[in-house]
């Protein structure tokens, strides 16, 4: 059994190209990559490390044995990932299509056509349904994984800008985050009948605090941080309001951490529990990532303005914290 | 005449000698721009007058050094009883005035596209027809002129090489104002048809299928590809009403680099070629050696960078006849036809086009 000492936090840095290697256990620097022109997300596949790179047509993948490859998606962009069907998927920010990479092979098999502007994807519990949320078109595509197609998309209103895409545990809602309209929408995820068509309606719509980018749904309830307001909502799974929690300055995100909801904010330097909890960083972050099971209470958190990651304990406090190359992004423990 | 005087050019002169040899220098001028002649000294003494003469627009519009398809007009004074030349303005000013003896293009039929499995291309039989109609045989030497060096001209052009003509093709540099000779005007002058046979050439364009092969590679490792749109449409700028309607999808094909087509012209003549060189090879970083395909939402506009690219010595030019119009519409699999809407690779242009006839956010944090 892998210790953790034995582990690694992969994490994309944008402003120098490099997937920077840091020990999970001791924030000692273990090496960088360099995986090409602005890596910002990562995700582990078949053994390896895949890192979206936004500046190019490609992402890169790392093998266990230190083997570099770069794999062609054809379009621009490249962001968030996804695995379904035993595939990843990958949004095209820069197009209108997600790439889809065989990850034993790392070849691209297939493009599948999706709004303009694809960003955040979610995959249904049973994997069958994908769901791509377009910047550019406001809509939630949806996509069948066992015949790569897409199968309908669900209008997210006039002039919404889709960013943050989930699906409930149970897979028997939807939701997407409208950013220009600070809405959030609940939608009919389809299930196996495959009846979505084009401009399926939205079930339900509540407002949010302005500028949302994120949103998380849990069994019972659903969070969206407003970065322009300082707020977070919370919502019941049919967006009924419970309550609105203030006194963030740029929430981006909340995370389910050893029992409690901690919200991350890219302006303070601070983890801060819905509850009123609060835990010190080094510097404000921008994306975080749990590292452990459920009852684990550590984040690894970027400090993309500040070029920095830590690992942060929320009993404890800063685990460590370590200088990394520019613009540290969204990173994976390995 | 003798003493002080003002010989009329805004020269002062105190002499006989002076003053003939003014003169003579005038009459020199008159009979030169008379006769289409385009030498230096004639435009030199009419600009003294403040008047701009025939002579001087001719002289204007000449074509030197190492540029292709480009001629001047006094290539065409010089040429004109071997070269068949061709009007690709509308009929009306057809009419009204035209090269002595020029031909009307049917320009509906020389943008004539038919539909085979890989896509668009042009209707080589319906183009040959269209130049047999009008008496060219496959072996003539043709000039095109319009109202400027614009797209409908360079069409005419394209849809000559698209069909394997066998003689020269070139175009005039800055149009019917740039001519000084003989002028026709009313009805078209008779001529016998030929049977034009077309000798598709393959190799002056391209498929959307021949793209969908390359995507991802397009000036990167592949091709160079050219979309000579305006930015907006290039960027699918949200609420522009530079996007064609008619689109399902805006943006532009993976890869392209923007320059806008007309930076291939100035006024009514071709850009200076060492600012084409600019533009293309430095600023769109083109590889003259390799395969460049240009695009627009038609098959008419982006002829010019093709001409244009062919003219600075491109080698290997190729349109894509079927546009973007096809390629944001096409049926079936849209995967394997992605556009693109956010880039970096925009090249200012600042041309212009005269005549009468010629017709976002992109981030992980935002």
């Amino acid at each position: 059994m892998t210790s953790s000492i034995d582990r690694v936090l992969a994490v994309p840095c944008e402003g120098d190209d490099l997937l920077a290697l840091f020990a999970l256990d001791t924030g000692d620097r273990l090496g960088e990559v360099p995986v090409g022109s602005h890596p910002v997300h990562a995700t582990t596949c078949r053994g390896r490390t895949v890192v979206a790179t936004m500046g190019e047509r490609a992402v890169t993948a790392v093998g266990s044995g230190g083997e570099v490859t770069r794999v062609e998606t054809g379009v621009l962009g490249p962001s968030h990932f996804a695995t379904a069907n035993g595939e990843l998927y990958v949004s095209c920010s820069a197009g209108d299509a997600l790439a889809v990479i065989d990850p034993e092979r790392l070849t691209l098999v297939d493009r599948v056509a999706v709004g303009a502007e694809p960003h955040e994807i979610a995959v249904s519990p049973d994997g069958d349904r994908l769901y791509s949320g377009s910047r550019r078109e406001g809509v939630v595509d949806v996509v069948d994984t066992e015949s790569r197609e897409r199968i309908g998309a669900i209008d997210a209103g006039p002039d919404a800008r889709v960013q943050g895409v989930a699906v409930s545990p149970n897979g028997e809602r939807g939701y997407a985050v409208d950013q220009r309209g600070a809405r959030v929408v609940a939608f009919d995820p389809g299930g196996d009948a495959g009846s979505l068509s084009d401009g399926e309606p939205i079930r339900r719509e509540a407002a949010v605090g302005a500028d949302p980018y994120d949103l998380v749904a849990t069994a019972d309830r659903v969070f969206v941080p407003g970065r322009g307001d300082g707020v977070v909502h919370e919502f019941d799974r049919d967006l009924e309001p419970i309550a609105v929690h203030e006194g963030f300055s740029r929430p981006v995100d909340v995370f389910e951490v050893a029992g409690e909801r901690w919200v991350l904010d890219a302006a303070a330097a601070r983890l801060r529990s819905l509850d009123g909890a609060v835990v010190e960083t080094a510097a404000p972050g921008l994306v975080a990532t749990p590292v452990g099971g459920a009852g684990d209470g550590r984040l690894a958190v970027s400090h993309y303005d500040d070029d920095r990651v830590s690992l942060v304990d929320v009993d404890s406090g800063t685990v460590w914290t370590a200088e990394s190359p520019a613009y540290p992004f969204g990173s994976v423990v390995v | 005449m003798t003493g002080k005087h003002s010989n009329g050019d805004g020269d002062e002169g105190d002499s006989t000698e002076n003053a003939d040899s003014t003169e003579n220098a005038t009459r020199r001028g008159l009979l030169r721009a008379a006769a289409g002649a385009t030498v230096a000294g004639a435009a030199s003494t009419a600009g003294c007058l403040g008047v701009t003469t025939p002579a001087d627009v001719a002289a204007q519009n000449e074509v030197s050094g190492n540029v292709g398809h480009f001629v001047g007009p006094s290539w065409l004074a010089d040429n004109r009883e071997d070269t068949v030349v061709l009007d690709a303005r509308d009929a009306e000013r057809f009419r009204e005035e035209r090269i002595y003896r020029a031909r009307r293009v049917p320009f509906d039929a020389v943008t004539a596209r038919e539909s085979i499995d890989e896509g668009d291309v042009p209707d080589a039989d319906a183009i040959a027809s269209a130049f047999g109609e009008i008496g060219v045989a496959p072996d003539d030497d043709v000039l095109v002129y319009g109202a400027s060096v614009g797209s409908r001209v360079t069409r005419v052009a394209f849809a000559l090489a698209a069909v394997g003509h066998e003689g020269s093709i070139r175009v005039l540099n800055g149009g019917l104002s740039a001519w000084n000779g003989r002028l026709g005007t009313g009805s078209r002058d008779r001529v016998s048809p030929t049977d034009y046979e077309p000798e598709r050439n393959d190799s002056a364009w391209v498929t959307h299928e021949w793209l969908a092969d390359r995507v991802g590679t397009f000036n990167a490792d592949g091709p160079g590809l050219v979309d000579v749109r305006v930015p907006e449409a290039y960027l699918a700028a949200a609420g522009s009403d530079l996007l064609n309607e008619d689109h399902d999808r805006h943006g532009h094909l993976p890869g392209a680099v923007d320059v806008h087509w007309v930076g291939n012209v100035d006024g009514r003549r071709m850009t200076d070629p060492g600012r084409l060189v600019q533009l293309y090879e430095v600023d769109a970083e083109l590889d003259r050696s390799g395969t460049v395909v240009v695009y627009g939402d038609d098959n008419v506009d982006p002829t010019s960078t093709w001409l244009t690219l062919k003219a600075i010595g491109f080698e290997d030019v190729r349109l894509y006849d079927g546009g973007f119009g096809e390629w944001a519409n096409v049926d079936g699999d849209r995967g394997r036809y992605p556009v693109e809407t956010a880039t970096n690779v925009v090249v200012e242009t600042d041309g212009s086009v005269g005549g009468d006839g010629d017709g976002g956010d992109f981030s992980c944090t935002g």
